[in-house]
Parts: structure tokens; C-alpha cells; sequence
């Protein structure tokens, strides 16, 4: 699922999707990763995290990060669901960067063995 | 005198600007979830739905669901176990009595689709719709005679095994992206991850466009979406 991430968002720095210390270079980046990790994560302060985002941006906004959240909290499930193997095109566009993530540690890696014996 | 009958998902009582296409995946996914399916009832279809609900607040079963033990335990692992499934435990359950690979398929379809819209109403703290009301029907048990066993574990319908509306979902390809053709093993599933895509994130036509019209960046969605997927062990 990291692969739009990959191809449409040369700025953004694709490390801080799996260590939330680091700047991701998106704009209000930090609060849209402390909305991500409130939601799924069913955490006290996501009222809070989605009135800012209300606040800041616009209530629309913060509508469309609930719908972000909510699509790939089904995609994931599809994926590791059914034990579907990278894309050919996304395991090569992101073979540069994916070994540094230590995402091929995840279980479900295991559906992508050619892309893991690449990291 | 006429009889109003209800919509389900009319957000009457909320200020958020829900987006009619939102609303209008919504209102056809429990359509959906009500119907009789391909291996499922309608009454079971609902009865998944509810499993689905309880498990997301680590809730057991409903004394009275009609599942079979092996789909309840399926859904569960779904819902909050999601992180750890294989291809051992996927073979081990369509074994089960009561089970097979298109049930499965079905049955995912069911329970990712009423858990995201409870997600996306979790949210915005908006209280969750009540599941639908069971349509009344046999399932039609028909499988598509082109199914092909590829790299994943359920079996694939290649684009001419699709309903004939739905060939350009998968765009060039005969078989279409991994997660675009996942659920095919039962055809409408394709549809309905189309429709409530576009309700919650991105058409598949806007899915290639650099800056589609929603009021957070294209950078801002998939940075969510990459952090979900992180957060829930998703290589893919």
C-alpha cells in the first residue's frame, strides 16, 4: 500500500510512514499521521486530532481523512486476507527503498518472497 | 396514506460534510450486505456483518448467529488479528465445515466492507448505522468458470469472467492489479471495492491523477494510507 505513496510523492519521505519521528516533508504531515495512528489505533485523543484537522484545514478535510483511514483499513485486510503478492510494477519501483523500511520483517512478506530475497 | 420508508446512512443529526458519494457507497453496500450473495445468505451476509462489529470492540459472536464456528473464527482473526494471517491458516479454514474458498471470498468481501464504513463513521465519532435487515433468498452458488488458482491464495477471475459492466475496472490488464482482483472469486466484489473506494478515498480513474479534488493533498491521503498500512503490518 505504499506504493502510491512511492510513485506520486517525490517529496515526501517515505521513512516516516513506519517511524513516525521522522519529517515526512508532507504539509501537516504530523498531524495526519497522529489522525492515522489515533483511528486505528482507538486512541482518547482522535476528537481531539480531528478537530484540529477541522480547525486548520477545513471540516471537509477532515471528512476526507476519515475516509482514508477507513478504505485502507479494508485494503490491508483484502490483501493480507487473500495473500496477494506485490504488483510486478510496484515491486520494481520501490525496490530502491523498501529493504530500509524493515517492513519485509511483517508477516504477511511472506506472500511477496521474490520481493523479500531482493531486500 | 403513504409509508416513508427509511434511508439508511442520512446523517441527519451531523455537521461533517459527508460527500454524496460517500453516502451513496454507503447506502449501497448494505444493500449489498443484505442481499442474498453467491455462497451466502442475506440473513447470513448480516449475521457476518454483526460478527464483524463485535469483534472490532472484542466483543464475541451473537449467541444466536448462523454462522458456522470456522467462519466466526475467520471473521475475528480479520478484524483484529489481521496482521498474522497465512496461507496455512487460509487452507486450514476453507477446510472447515460449512467453509470453501469462494465462501471465504465472500465472506472477506462482507467484513472488510461493513468494517470500513464503521471505521469511517468511528472516525468522524459518529454512531454506527444498524446493519440492514436480512433480504429473503437462496444464495445462487455459481462459480465463475473461469476462475484460475494464481499467486494468491483464493482463486482469480480474469477480466472476461467479470459481470460485463465491470471489465474496465481492472484498466488494461486481463487480470488487473493484486488487490483490484483479490475478491473476484465472486465477481460483484469488484464493483463494490470500485464503489466504496470512490466513497472514501479515490475513484480508480482519480487513483492515477496527481491532484484529484478532495479537501486534503494527494500527498496528505497517501501519507495516511501508507501510516495505516504500516501500523497494520501490510507488506503489500
Amino acid at each position: 500500500m505504499l506504493r502510491e505513496s512511492s510513485q506520486s510523492n517525490s517529496a515526501l519521505n517515505i521513512q516516516a510512514t513506519v517511524d513516525p519521528g521522522e519529517d515526512s516533508g508532507v504539509e501537516e504531515g504530523e498531524l495526519m499521521i497522529a489522525f492515522a495512528e489515533a483511528a486505528v489505533q482507538r486512541r482518547d485523543d482522535l476528537p481531539a486530532l480531528r478537530g484540529e484537522i477541522a480547525s486548520r484545514l477545513s471540516t471537509q478535510a477532515a471528512v476526507d481523512a476519515a475516509g482514508v483511514v477507513a478504505n485502507f483499513q479494508r485494503m490491508v485486510r483484502i490483501a493480507d486476507g487473500c495473500g496477494i503478492p506485490l504488483d510486478e510494477f510496484t515491486e520494481r519501483a520501490s525496490d530502491d527503498w523498501r529493504g530500509q523500511l524493515g517492513i519485509h520483517e511483517y508477516a504477511s512478506a511472506a506472500n511477496s518472497p521474490s520481493a523479500v530475497l531482493a531486500d | 396514506m403513504t409509508t416513508e420508508i427509511r434511508q439508511p446512512f442520512r446523517y441527519a443529526d451531523t455537521d461533517w460534510p459527508i460527500r454524496e458519494a460517500t453516502i451513496a457507497s454507503h447506502r449501497m453496500s448494505w444493500e449489498l450486505i443484505a442481499r442474498p450473495g453467491r455462497w451466502w445468505s442475506g440473513a447470513e451476509r448480516v449475521a457476518i456483518a454483526a460478527v464483524t462489529r463485535a469483534a472490532a470492540e472484542y466483543q464475541p459472536a451473537p449467541d444466536d448467529t448462523p454462522l458456522p464456528e470456522a467462519a466466526i473464527h475467520a471473521v475475528q482473526k480479520l478484524v483484529v488479528d489481521n496482521a498474522n494471517l497465512s496461507r496455512e491458516w487460509y487452507e486450514e479454514m476453507i477446510a472447515q465445515p460449512g467453509m470453501s474458498d469462494a465462501r471465504y471470498v465472500e465472506l472477506v468481501a462482507v467484513v472488510v466492507h461493513a468494517f470500513s464504513i464503521d471505521e469511517f463513521h468511528r472516525g468522524l465519532g459518529l454512531p454506527l448505522e444498524p446493519l440492514p435487515e436480512p433480504v429473503a433468498g437462496e444464495p445462487s452458488r455459481v462459480r465463475p468458470e473461469l476462475a484460475e488458482q494464481r499467486d494468491s491464495w483464493p482463486p482469480l477471475v480474469p477480466r472476461a469472467g467479470l459481470n460485463a459492466s465491470d471489465g474496465m475496472l481492472y484498466g488494461p490488464w486481463e487480470w488487473g492489479a493484486n488487490v483490484i482482483s483479490a475478491l473476484s472469486l465472486v465477481p460483484e466484489n469488484v464493483r463494490w471495492l470500485h464503489d466504496l473506494s470512490e466513497g472514501h478515498y479515490l475513484s480508480f480513474a482519480e487513483m492515477r491523477m496527481p491532484d484529484p479534488l478532495r479537501a486534503i493533498s494527494r500527498p496528505q491521503i497517501e501519507l495516511i494510507a501508507a501510516r495505516v498500512s504500516a501500523l497494520n503490518e501490510c507488506f503489500y
